[in-house]
């Protein structure tokens, strides 16, 4: 960790040297450990130390990115000097709205001593925790835990100085046995949030109670969707419908519905990157503050996400979402969604179920097959269960649902009274606040072999 | 810098480690998108840095550091030591290493043009000209354009005694235009989806996709598909053109042959595999004149190199084999399980992330037949193209995939394009549905730069040398 003072104080001697219009430089850095465990032992043990500076420099309206991984003072005026000439090569943009002006930042805790300090042994140590929650099953257990911490500042030729360090921590795991599994998993800025025994027995729970699992029909079934069910599924929701680029592009369910109801009223979904539930952040990589964004209010379509860019072809303005600057004409990105909660226990969503399928996660969603009218489809994965008469009666083999987000969220019955923070499963960035969800009906249109 | 890596790896040898390597890399990388004429991003990328694996205790640690002074590197090879003890906390058995000959060599990318020599104007021109002809209909609402270059420098030094330089060089390029009627909206892309086509060539790649002569087939496809009709829910012949034939390749056998998946170890993200131990040499993976091979040495292959992330030199091998699944992506450490030597596939996304087994080129071997024969002997039928959407099982079985368009075959003549179009199937019910497989003239390497595994995760780039297929009695049109 290099600290506020000297970090912004290296990035400004470097950015007083370019001969830009304006100029911008944001330092992403820190230090990363993740621990993998497979078939009961640890197979992958990683360490990095590393961080990113981005250059991006304005002539006129035309702009160049280039960056690099050294903060050597030569290697960063070499950077910034191919930042210039690439901006010099260019024709000019007009859509460019120039870099931001200074703001201030809500002040916000994103970092832990403990989970800084966590080291190999400590995440050896959890894992053995988990492993040992497993063997008393005689199950297997797969997964992995992941500690960081890390700086992030940006600094602009216009007067922005914005700095936040952080941690994360995260964990899940798979257990498993000869004709089952089940999955839990769990993420904080602080590693002590993380209960990894009780995780564990999460898990193991679940792939005990799914074991030696029957097959059923594919068709249309009521469905409670667990936290990590819920926040895979708007993982897609968020790429092709929640940013400022497919609203533009107009391939977005939400582009030319706003103000109209598209799911139950019910269904309440906003990026709120200032709440601490989440990984918060206050800032993004413009220096634009963070707000909160609606997407989707009692059911009805309100907005989407913005940068400065994609604001002003849209003729809005930013949200603070902005993604770094070599991938802005993917447009912004929301990385703290919630979708509210309701009144109810999970445990008596599922006594409301007469006959329904229980989803613990799904996996390899994919959300471009129809992306207006936000059709997903995915596999269930590692605790599927079949519900009758309110009780979970046994587990079921894996099926895949095929269904529009909006048809199947317009029959929400209940939204539980707990959330979980589920990280992100394959971008790394961001994660989603999410209830259990109990819907009225979800298409499944096909099943596989176990 | 070879001299800091050998004097790492003394370091480690002294300390008593079973095994260490280190890998330096240096990647460059420039990146152009031109948005409906404007250059929305043009940017210039450098990463540096060395990743020290060791093997001690039995256990496997890695650390990797950007700062490459002497005193950092033997920090990070001592950090990488500690972390493989802590590994040893869980050890069961210790790990085995298959023999490898330990190579002293040097593998450079066979190019004309280096794409980072072309002027900028040059790039930006093209990619504006295309725009321009794509936004020529006004039911077209955005036209992208874009190109990728990287040149990648690996320096592998390890314990066995190997020292291996390679410079890798990547292009690639593609286009897509999006229609809307206020209702709809479509995508049409050239000459694949998700940013185009790769191989590890020079800017003559770009110059040999003919970016301008597919424009308007592109920009009409796209306005056509706001009137077409749906993707008729039935169960049909398909056949499946070039680019959605890599994407097949690729999830139904590329991943589920590589053997730490096999092994249970890629469990807690991506997965395992139903082409489990025992069916190796047994199953019936498809039809008789299903061919798939692992080939890192085809020329200009996006998964081409001279050398594995492990100091294993670049082979071809089978996967399947008349129909028979034959072999498996393998390394080092899982090789041994079936009594083999590394097949070469350990790859990593950079100096800061761990090799994995990743797919090479994996290649279905052409056929026999003239695309125009095939469709010609089709009575009834769906014909698809291009990806747009892709799921499949944790254990490679169950698939869905969607392309951007597909058409009616009908009495061996494509007729109506439809929308939306999917297919889904079980992989070996679906293999061996295969009856016919297009020759040579129709084959193409199609480089893929986005295939995600691992955790922390990483992107490899890797390709398909396929030709269009066709597959019977296949479901289609399951979208909602």
């Amino acid at each position: 960790m290099t600290g506020r003072e000297k970090l912004i104080a290296r990035l400004q001697q470097v950015m007083a040297r370019s001969s830009a219009d304006q100029t911008e430089v944001v330092y992403i850095g820190g230090e990363s450990g993740l621990t993998r465990y497979a078939n009961s032992y640890i197979h992958q043990n990683v360490y990095e130390s590393n961080c990113r500076i981005f250059f991006r420099t304005v002539l006129g309206k035309r702009v160049g990115v280039a960056s690099c991984n050294s903060m050597v003072l030569a290697d960063l005026r070499k950077t910034l000097e191919d930042a210039v000439e690439i901006a010099r090569q260019q024709p000019e943009n007009p859509n460019f709205p120039g870099l931001p002006k200074p703001a201030k930042y809500k002040a916000l805790d994103t970092f832990d001593e403990i989970t800084a300090g966590f080291s190999p042994r400590d995440r050896a140590g959890a894992v053995k925790k988990v492993i040992a929650e497993a063997r008393r099953k005689r199950f297997t257990v797969a997964g992995s835990c992941a500690t960081s911490c890390g700086e992030i500042a940006v600094v602009n030729s216009l007067g922005v100085e914005a700095y936040q360090p952080f941690t994360s921590a995260s964990v899940n795991m798979i257990a498993m046995s000869d004709t089952s599994s089940g999955y839990a998993a769990g993420t904080s800025r602080q590693v002590s949030d993380l209960d990894f025994r009780r995780l564990a027995r999460v898990a193991v729970d679940k792939c005990d109670q799914s074991q030696n699992p029957r097959g059923v029909d594919p068709g249309e079934y009521e469905v409670i969707l667990e936290p990590p069910a819920v926040a895979e599924m708007l993982e897609w929701i968020n790429y092709v419908g929640l940013g400022s680029k497919p609203f533009v592009q107009k391939t977005s369910f939400l582009s030319g519905r706003i103000g109209k109801k598209i799911t139950s009223d019910k269904v309440s979904l906003y990026d709120n990157a200032l709440d601490t539930r989440s990984a918060a952040f206050p800032f993004d990589f413009e220096g634009v503050p963070k707000k909160k964004v609606a997407f989707i209010d009692k059911g009805v379509a309100r907005g989407v996400v913005f940068d400065r860019a994609w604001a002003k072809k849209a003729g809005k303005k930013s949200t603070g979402h902005a993604i770094t600057a070599d991938e802005n004409s993917e447009g912004a990105f929301a990385m703290n969604i919630f979708m509210a909660p309701g009144k109810v226990k999970r445990e008596k969503m599922i006594g409301a179920v007469k006959r329904g399928i229980l989803v613990t996660r799904f996996h390899y969603i994919n959300g471009l097959i129809d992306t207006r009218n936000m059709v997903l489809t995915g596999m269930t994965r590692d605790g599927t269960f079949l519900i009758e008469n309110g009780e979970i009666v046994g587990g079921l083999k894996n099926m895949r649902f095929t269904d529009s987000f909006m048809r199947a969220f317009k029959s929400t019955v209940a939204m539980s009274k707990e959330t979980q923070c589920v990280d992100s499963w394959w971008s790394a960035v961001g994660c989603m606040t999410v209830p259990t969800v109990h819907l009225g009906s979800f298409k499944f249109s096909g099943k596989t072999e176990f | 810098m070879k001299e800091k890596l050998k004097e790492c790896i003394n370091w480690l040898r002294g300390k008593g480690v079973d095994y260490a390597d280190c890998r330096y890399i240096r990647r460059e990388k420039e990146a152009l998108q031109v948005s409906d004429g404007h250059v929305d991003g043009m940017s210039h990328n450098l990463d540096v840095g060395v990743g020290i694996r060791v093997v001690a205790n039995g256990a496997w640690g890695f650390a990797a550091t950007a700062n490459l002074t002497t005193a950092e590197l033997k920090k990070t090879a001592n950090l990488a030591l500690k972390i493989a003890r802590a590994s040893a906390m869980t050890k069961q058995e210790p790990v085995v290493l298959a023999e490898q000959e330990p190579f002293v060599d040097h593998y450079k990318t066979k190019f004309k043009r280096d794409p980072f020599e072309v002027p900028a104007e040059d790039k930006i021109g093209l990619l504006v000209n295309v725009c321009d002809i794509l936004r020529k209909s006004k039911k077209i609402k955005t036209a992208e354009s874009s190109m990728e270059f990287y040149r990648i420098n690996k320096l592998f030094v390890s314990t066995d005694g190997a020292e291996i330089e390679q410079e890798i060089m990547e292009s690639g390029g593609g286009y897509a235009a999006i229609s809307f009627d206020g209702k709809e909206a479509h995508r049409r892309s050239y000459p694949n989806s998700f940013g185009g086509d790769f191989a590890t060539s020079g800017y003559e790649y770009i110059e040999g996709m003919n970016f301008l002569d597919h424009a308007e087939r592109v920009r009409e496809e796209a306005v056509a598909l706001l009137k077409a009709a749906p993707c008729p829910d039935t169960t049909t012949t398909v056949i499946i053109n070039g680019p959605q034939m890599a994407l097949q390749v690729h999830e139904s056998c590329g991943h589920p042959t590589e053997l730490d998946r096999v092994l249970g170890t890629e469990i807690s993200l991506a997965g395992g595999s139903f082409m489990t131990i025992e069916k190796l040499n047994k199953l019936k993976y498809g039809s008789k004149i299903v061919n798939i091979v692992a080939d890192a040495t085809v020329p200009g292959g996006l998964g081409s190199f001279g050398y594995d992330d492990e100091g294993v030199k670049a082979q071809r091998n089978w996967l399947v084999r008349r129909g028979k699944f034959v072999g498996y992506l393998t390394s080092r450490e899982t090789a041994p399980v079936i009594d083999q030597r590394s097949s070469g596939a350990m790859r990593a996304d950079g100096w800061n992330r761990l090799p994995l087994i990743r797919m090479t080129n994996i290649n279905l071997e052409p056929g026999s037949w003239e695309l125009d024969e095939l469709i010609a002997d089709t009575r009834s039928g769906i014909f698809f193209d291009i990806n747009k959407s892709w799921s499949i099982d944790d254990k490679r079985l169950n698939f869905q995939f969607g392309g951007e368009c597909a058409w009616e075959i009908k009495n061996g003549k494509l007729g109506r394009m439809y929308k939306n179009p999917t297919y889904t199937g079980i992989t070996p019910e679906f293999w061996n549905s295969c009856d016919a497989i297009c020759n040579k003239k129709h084959w193409h390497v199609w480089g893929i730069p986005n295939c995600g595994k691992g955790e922390p995760m990483q992107t490899a780039h890797v390709a398909h040398g396929v030709a269009p297929a066709r597959f019977r009695n296949v479901k289609v049109g399951v979208s909602k």
